[in-house]
């Protein structure tokens, strides 16, 4: 269920009182008065659209908010908020879609952006080449929101100030530190839909990201190494920044950095791979995630973010990974970023299955991807960033099952003659069909004997993705399983942000390329 | 529709009418694009979007805060100025505050075209429509994204200061691929003024070198002699000129950092022929008048003649330093300096080595050394005595951006021409030539077409 307005402005009122609060009061009555009018607009732009000749189409009224405060060692950098409130009005007519949007939200925007899409859409069938259409959806009215405990939006500014300025001087009293930066960053969406299906649904949802980074020059040397914290954002409220170890991560990446900066540099070679969550997530998202996306199997992304090696011959018969190796897409994960109530045309979330014992099972589909595959249903990917964006395939949550067995990190490590055990995302680099892949990481660890030596730097490693997941024969279980990910995962033309999640249990990769990214050779 | 400069100074005069702080700056960006976008031979998305958006930064005993909105009636405006007022209120003191401007000369650039701003909806449709054709026709399937727009910034101060400027865009990438998926080409280019995007052009040199490109060989990876494109040039060195900060040199933790705490200003860090600048004058690069933190642009050299000559300092470093704050980069204009050699006089003067036409998914490995890794993508050819032989599979690379222009390292500067970054989408623009360099190292194959 979605939250009341009227509850929410009063819990903020009440919270204003504390001074320390600044006030979304004034945006929270424009939303409430967008709230009485949104279906009425979005009538008035589905009924002129439907009269104009439209076979589908859906409106949107999306209200989004951003709080972001930066700071490094003891100042404050930047404090800001900002909003965007616009409808969109997507529409399908002579088999080919059109979209108008406006940041003015009224009867007359809503009709004239309605107006501009039915033109759009008509300018573009009359050189169409193929008719587009969409799968049924079920016809659907609900209201849903986010799981979290605390609303940052309503956290007083001074305790998110306070809590970075201790993270960055507990980094600080590390000796060797020489810089601190850090920064907290809240998203909300408050979503509106309405397709001519009949479906009304609104969605309102939370993002939180805590980031801290700490370097260490050597300036002596002119050499300096930086180590930024592990955990990734999630779809969860304040709580995070109170429940989690924030201090604690602080200090052990002081502590990395300043030992980064004197590390061994990596011995380029082929090495047995430990994983960490924290850092396998970002593998997941370029390698499994990007894909099996039906719309990159059939073209449609080979202008910017390119095709897919998993080409629709393949469903059902590749063979992807080792056999025990299980990734799923779920839009209804706990915490992850990618989760809802619905997707940007109505469809309910779902958990599916896209690799199961090591082959490639099924597709990331929306109603129109889903037409073209002769499926009767969507899988419930479409979404768009904004309500000035057209909305199109996006990937959901997708993860890595864990080990039935209790497995833990140093159980993998113990199989290990000669190996790297890896924390945290670092640089990333996939080619256009999804096979080479370059990954780094935050912190580097040498294993050696089946435990854990000393630190490495200068790593990446560097394979091809079904080989790489072929070499997987070690997975942690349930005790090991974290969930990654990012707000902006970018795709599509012109280019859109996607906030999505990975979970996964720490995995062990068998006899991959290792390079040195130093300044040596690699 | 856009604003103009009186809607513009009236919004800004109103939200600054707003503040009751001790200081404030003002802006208000407002933006009018559409696009078409095609694969598979078929028209898939076609959008319109229009938005305004004000932001507001203010301090209040030193102590700062921002907001933005894109509301724009009365009581939003006055609420995002509020916002930002509370905001500071509960703000530690800024110290890194330098009060806002007084009024600024700003001399006017040229990038702005009403016919681009505001397409025409039909003539786009067949103009996309003629490129799938040309594809259709040559058994290639076409994938590309043309867009536009216009935009306007403006921008305010509490003591005074006030700029206004617009600019346009019309952008086409295409990228062509044969049906059987062993050949692909790619073009891209832009233009502020959309009657000077040649449509036709950019689909049929994609066309052309998916032609060229189909069944390529295997090569070892390794280190060879390459000829950059201008369009591989913009995808390498698009973003670099953003690294000059002086701050992060200053610092210790930039690839312009030396040891003992200085920095590299002054060292030939470049060959000798090359030359690093912004100028917002260009006619064919027009740039915005205005430089970051409101500074008004002028002609600006980070490289010249292979010396870094500038880092880029913003108002709050350049006071710690005693330095001038930067007039730039507000663009990015890359030049030899000497006769430009054209590419077929790179391959003839070429014993061996590769063609790359552009690169993909670049992204930093290593900040001291200003290293990329990245692929090649949409073709790669094999040269050797001065001819070109076959196309060749895709590379990943790993290279220093410093090792690739370093002394010794470059052999031929082309002409600059307008490019754009292929992972901006075309809302890059930038002048660049094609370089031909000694080595460029190849780390493993991918078989990606």
């Amino acid at each position: 269920m979605a939250p009341s307005r009227r509850g929410f402005l009063k819990a903020s009122g009440v919270a204003i009182g504390a001074a320390t609060l600044p006030p979304w009061l004034l945006e929270l009555e424009a939303a409430e008065t967008a709230a009485v009018d949104r279906l009425q607009l979005a009538e008035i732009a589905l009924s002129t659209v439907r009269r104009l000749g439209a076979t589908y189409a859906d409106a949107r009224i999306n209200r989004y908010r951003f709080e972001s405060i930066l700071t490094r060692e003891r100042q404050v950098q930047q404090v800001e908020r900002s909003q965007s409130f616009g409808l969109g009005v997507r529409v399908l007519a002579g088999g080919a879609w059109g979209f108008a949007s406006s940041c003015v939200v009224n009867a007359d925007e809503a009709r004239q952006a309605a107006q501009q899409a039915i033109e759009m859409a008509k300018a573009n069938a009359a050189y169409q080449r193929k008719r587009i259409s969409v799968v049924p959806a079920e016809k659907v009215s609900a209201k849903w929101k986010s799981a979290f405990e605390i609303d940052p939006f309503e956290r007083p500014l001074d305790d998110k100030i306070q809590f970075l300025l201790k993270l960055n001087e507990t980094a600080m009293r590390v000796k060797g530190v020489s810089f601190v930066n850090s920064q907290l960053e809240f998203v909300n969406e408050q979503k509106f839909l309405a397709t001519s299906d009949g479906s009304i649904i609104e969605q309102y949802i939370i993002r939180s990201s805590p980031v801290i980074s700490v370097t260490a020059v050597d300036s002596a040397k002119g050499d300096f190494a930086q180590r930024r914290s592990l955990p990734g954002p999630k779809s969860i409220g304040y709580e995070y920044v109170e429940k989690a170890s924030w201090q604690a991560e602080a200090e052990q990446a002081a502590n990395e950095a300043v030992e980064k900066v004197k590390a061994r540099p990596v011995e380029p070679g082929k090495y047995d791979l430990v994983l960490h969550p924290t850092h396998l997530w970002l593998t997941i998202h370029e390698s499994v995630g990007h894909s099996t996306e039906l719309d990159r199997a059939l073209g449609w992304e080979a202008d910017y973010a390119g095709t897919s090696f998993l080409t629709p011959d393949k469903l059902g018969k590749f063979q992807f990974g080792s056999k025990r190796v299980n990734f799923f897409a779920d839009r209804t994960q706990p915490q992850g970023l990618a989760t809802v109530g619905y997707d940007d045309e109505g469809v309910a979330a779902q958990r599916w299955y896209l690799v199961k014992d090591g082959v490639f099972v099924n597709w990331q589909t929306t109603r129109e991807l889903a037409a073209l595959i002769g499926r009767t249903s969507s899988n419930g990917c479409l979404h768009a960033d904004s309500w000035g964006s057209v909305p199109f395939a996006r990937m959901p949550n997708v993860s890595l099952e864990p080990s039935q067995d209790k497995v833990s990190l140093e159980d993998l490590m113990a199989g290990v003659e000669k190996g790297v055990l890896i924390y945290g995302d670092g640089s990333y680099s996939i080619d256009h069909q999804r096979y080479n892949f370059q990954f780094g990481g935050e912190s580097f660890w040498e294993v050696k004997g089946g435990r854990k030596g000393a630190m490495l730097r200068d790593v990446a490693y560097q394979s091809r993705t079904p080989d790489f997941w072929g070499a997987c024969d070690g997975l942690g279980g349930e005790d090991t399983f974290e969930l990654g990910g990012a707000l902006n995962d970018g795709k599509g033309e012109p280019s859109q942000a996607n906030a999505v999640s990975h979970g996964c249990p720490v995995a062990r990769f068998r006899q991959i390329n290792v390079l040195n990214t130093g300044p040596r050779p690699a | 529709m856009l604003l103009d400069e009186r809607e513009s100074k009236a919004l800004c005069d109103k939200l600054l009418g707003y503040v009751t702080a001790d200081d404030a700056e003002v802006s208000v960006t407002s933006g009018v694009s559409s696009h078409l976008r095609f694969a598979d031979n078929a028209f898939r998305t076609s959008g319109h979007r229009e938005d305004t958006d004000v932001s507001v930064t203010v301090w209040i005993d030193k102590k700062k805060g921002s907001a933005t909105g894109n509301e724009l009636d009365a009581a939003s405006l006055r609420g995002v100025v509020e916002q930002a007022e509370q905001l500071a209120r509960v703000s530690p003191v800024d110290r890194e505050y330098v009060p806002s401007l007084g009024p600024q000369n700003y001399r006017a650039t040229k990038g702005f075209v009403e016919a681009t701003a505001n397409i025409a909806l039909a003539p786009r449709a067949k103009a996309i429509g003629d490129v799938i054709a040309a594809c259709e026709k040559e058994n290639v399937v076409g994938a590309g994204f043309h867009h536009t727009r216009g935009s306007i910034v403006a921008g305010a101060s509490r003591h005074g200061n006030f700029y206004f400027y617009r600019s346009s865009l019309a952008s086409l990438s295409v990228t062509a691929r044969t049906r059987e998926g062993n050949g692909s080409g790619y073009f891209l280019r832009n233009h502020f003024d959309v009657s000077k995007l040649d449509t036709a052009r950019v689909g049929r040199v994609a066309l052309q070198k998916a032609l060229q490109s189909r069944q390529p060989r295997a090569l070892d990876p390794g280190s060879y002699t390459v000829i950059l494109e201008p369009q591989a040039v913009a995808d390498l060195l698009g973003l670099f000129s953003f690294r000059f900060d002086a701050r992060m040199a200053d610092e210790g933790r930039s690839p312009f950092s030396a040891a003992g705490g200085k920095t590299k200003v002054g060292q030939r860090i470049f060959d000798e022929r090359l030359s690093v600048y912004s100028d917002p004058w260009n006619p064919e690069l027009p740039g915005p008048p205005v430089a970051f933190g409101g500074i008004p642009a002028r002609k600006f050299f980070l490289v010249k003649n292979g010396v870094l000559e500038n880092l880029v300092y913003n108002r709050y470093w350049a006071q710690q330093k005693h330095a001038e704050p930067s007039p730039g980069p507000v663009n990015v204009i890359i030049e030899g300096g000497e006769p430009p050699t054209t590419q077929p006089a790179m391959i003839e003067a070429t014993a061996k080595g590769l063609v790359v036409s552009r690169f993909w998914y670049i992204r930093p490995t290593d900040p001291r050394t200003a290293a990329l890794t990245g692929l090649t993508r949409d073709g790669v050819w094999y040269v050797a005595n001065g001819k070109v032989q076959f196309p060749v599979h895709n590379f990943r690379f790993n290279q220093s951006l410093l090792a690739l222009l370093a002394p010794g390292n470059v052999e031929l500067i082309g002409a600059p021409e307008r490019v754009s970054r292929s992972e901006s989408q075309g809302e890059s623009a930038a002048l660049f030539p094609a370089i031909k360099v000694k080595e460029f190292h190849f780390t493993s194959p991918s078989e990606a077409v």
